[in-house]
């Protein structure tokens, strides 16, 4: 039996979890009415907090007729291959981390994430200059270089964590059968580790998705921006009688994110949590 | 398998000769060469860069300290710096102690099995996937004070004063730090969260029998326990919260005047709306070195035996 004590302890949690959690809710749950209110609503401020007369129209308008689509598409492209290179990029490293023992190994390790700690700010100035003269600026390829490099630390200890995960007698098997090094890594460490990998890739994904000051520098050319960037530019175009339209916008830029985090909360919280306790 | 036989096994596969048939350093290569391209020549560029009258444009530069001297002698610097100080502060306190309210109610919670404490959990990860940007818009929509701002809307129900959430400078800093905490908080709610459950039950079990009231063992058990948490924690945020201003730049854009405005988006608007690329860069370098600087003072306080 619960204590009366205990019972005023579990009240007062409760009221406690009811009060943050409106907190972190009512932002996104104005926007969703803003992004489903007709112009006329929008002046009824919070009385119409449930419109009257909701609508998806908004979603179509900004989707066809304000280039959301492609914005969606170039965010998709862009943090998709930045991930995807961070772990190709990563994976040899970090099964180096996890497999040999050698000298400097956990001074290298705390280095690269001491990496993570230099602002992207203080990178991109001289960058900006070194991809002018490659030619990369205005282009995906030189956006999705800085991605992989800025996501490469934390990927680096991702996918360590994945690789002490994989019983190492499964590589010694393969040794016996006369696979290589590199060959095992391929053929028996890789797949082993491809839960570990995919969560990896997936917040590498997450994380791209609001990168907002690379391409927004990088870019300048409307056709090419990712979603980040083009919220950002709408907002500053937009006038209170289209805030319909800009919430719209909005909730379509956040919603991949977080149904990507809803689908995988759980792998994404353990490898935080793993990274969490080792950092 | 048992962990000190897989412990025995990697020993003992990290000393045969012909596991490393190739070199360690040839797997560490792509990571190098990245972190070479991408971060230490970059750095090493930005600090050569603030010794030279350098500008966006191009053209001819020349190595001079008088670019170093423009920047520092800036009479706007000091304001930029108190606001940095401000928002960094209560942006890492506010996040610490959210955070730690949460991981507490999680915790409990899960030990009592009340249902819903999962909900939470994820309703507070779900602001810190939104991306910066869109966070700036988001609440620029609910500070706004317009019909449709929420906040004020909802004053207006209730028939009490409307507030100035951005057009004041005073609120619009406070403005930014609730945006800004808003997203932040679930970071450290994970951090402090996996800090918690690794606190020895027994200690708790002891201070049980001891009859300490609850606060008393918050204070002198769960408090101690979580001291590196806390203090690595509190290294990575402040840094992370020193580094971005997207949030802010989509929120108020610095303003009203330069109110909200932080050394790092000083230094991104010197660098590319004045094209004042030796500024920048010696801006983006004094960043750098205040990172370090208080990511070695919060290491002072790192209890010896956690080091």
């Amino acid at each position: 039996m619960v204590s009366r004590g205990g019972i005023l302890a579990n009240v007062a949690t409760y009221a406690a979890a009811v009060l943050i959690a409106a907190f972190f809710l009512v932002p996104l749950t104005w926007l969703v009415s803003l992004a489903l209110r007709t112009p006329q609503e929008i002046f009824f401020g919070a009385s119409r907090f449930i419109p009257e007369n909701p609508t998806l129209d908004n979603f179509g308008q900004v989707l066809r007729d304000r280039g959301f689509l492609n914005y969606l598409w170039n965010a998709l492209k862009l943090s998709g291959l930045g991930a995807l290179g961070s772990v190709i990029v990563a994976a040899p490293a970090a099964y180096a981390f996890s497999r040999f023992d050698f000298r400097g190994r956990g001074v290298m390790m705390m280095a690269i994430l001491a990496v993570q700690m230099v602002s992207g700010l203080v990178i991109l100035i001289p960058l900006y200059r070194y991809m002018g003269w490659l030619g990369l600026l205005e282009t995906h390829v030189g956006v999705i270089a800085i991605y992989i490099a800025i996501g490469l630390p934390i990927t680096v200890w991702l996918l360590k964590t994945a690789f002490d995960g994989v019983p190492i007698v499964l590589e010694e098997a393969a040794a016996i059968d006369g696979y290589g090094h590199f060959e095992t890594f391929l053929r028996i460490t890789l797949p082993l580790a491809s839960p570990g990998m995919a969560s990896a890739l997936i917040l590498n994904m997450i994380l791209n998705w609001s990168q907002f000051l690379v391409p927004f520098i990088m870019l300048s050319r409307d056709a090419q921006w990712p979603i980040s960037v083009a919220i950002y530019n709408y907002a500053g175009s937009t006038t209170a009688s289209t805030t319909h339209l800009l919430a719209a916008a909005c909730l379509i830029t956040i919603l991949p994110a977080i149904l990507a985090f809803l689908l995988l909360q759980r792998a994404i919280v353990s490898a935080l949590t793993a990274g969490a306790i080792k950092g | 398998m048992p962990k000190p036989i897989a412990q025995a096994l990697s020993r003992r596969t990290a000393t045969t000769p012909e596991a490393s048939s190739i070199p360690y350093w040839a797997w560490l290569l792509p990571v190098m060469l990245v972190i070479g391209a991408f971060y230490i020549y970059p750095i090493i560029d930005a600090l050569r860069l603030a010794f030279t009258d350098a500008t966006l444009t191009g053209g001819a530069e020349s190595y001079t300290v008088r670019s170093l001297q423009r920047v520092l002698s800036n009479p706007a610097l000091p304001t930029i710096l108190s606001n940095t100080a401000i928002f960094t502060a209560a942006s890492v306190v506010g996040q610490q102690l959210l955070g730690l309210s949460v991981a507490l109610l999680v915790v409990r919670g899960e030990r009592h099995h009340l249902p819903g404490m999962l909900v939470l959990r994820t309703i507070v990860l779900a602001a810190w996937v939104v991306p910066g940007i869109a966070n700036g818009v988001i609440w620029s929509m609910l500070f706004s004070e317009s019909p449709f701002g929420a906040i004020n809307g909802v004053l207006r129900l209730l028939e009490l004063p409307t507030v100035a959430w951005l057009s004041n400078p005073a609120n619009a800093m406070l403005s930014a730090i609730i945006a800004n905490v808003w997203q932040g908080t679930a970071f450290s709610m994970i951090v402090l969260y996996a800090a918690l459950k690794s606190v020895d039950p027994s200690l708790y079990e002891a201070a049980a029998v001891d009859g300490a009231p609850a606060w008393e063992r918050f204070w002198f058990i769960t408090l101690p326990q979580l001291k590196a948490a806390i203090l690595v924690n509190s290294i990575l945020i402040t840094i992370q919260t020193l580094n971005t201003f997207d949030a802010i730049l989509a929120l108020t854009g610095g303003g009203p005047g330069r109110a909200t405005e932080v050394l790092s988006l000083f230094a991104y608007n010197t660098v590319f709306y004045q094209f004042d690329l030796a500024g920048g860069s010696a801006l983006s370098i004094l960043l750098l070195l205040i990172s370090l600087v208080l990511a070695a003072l919060y290491m002072l306080f790192m209890p010896k035996r956690d080091m």
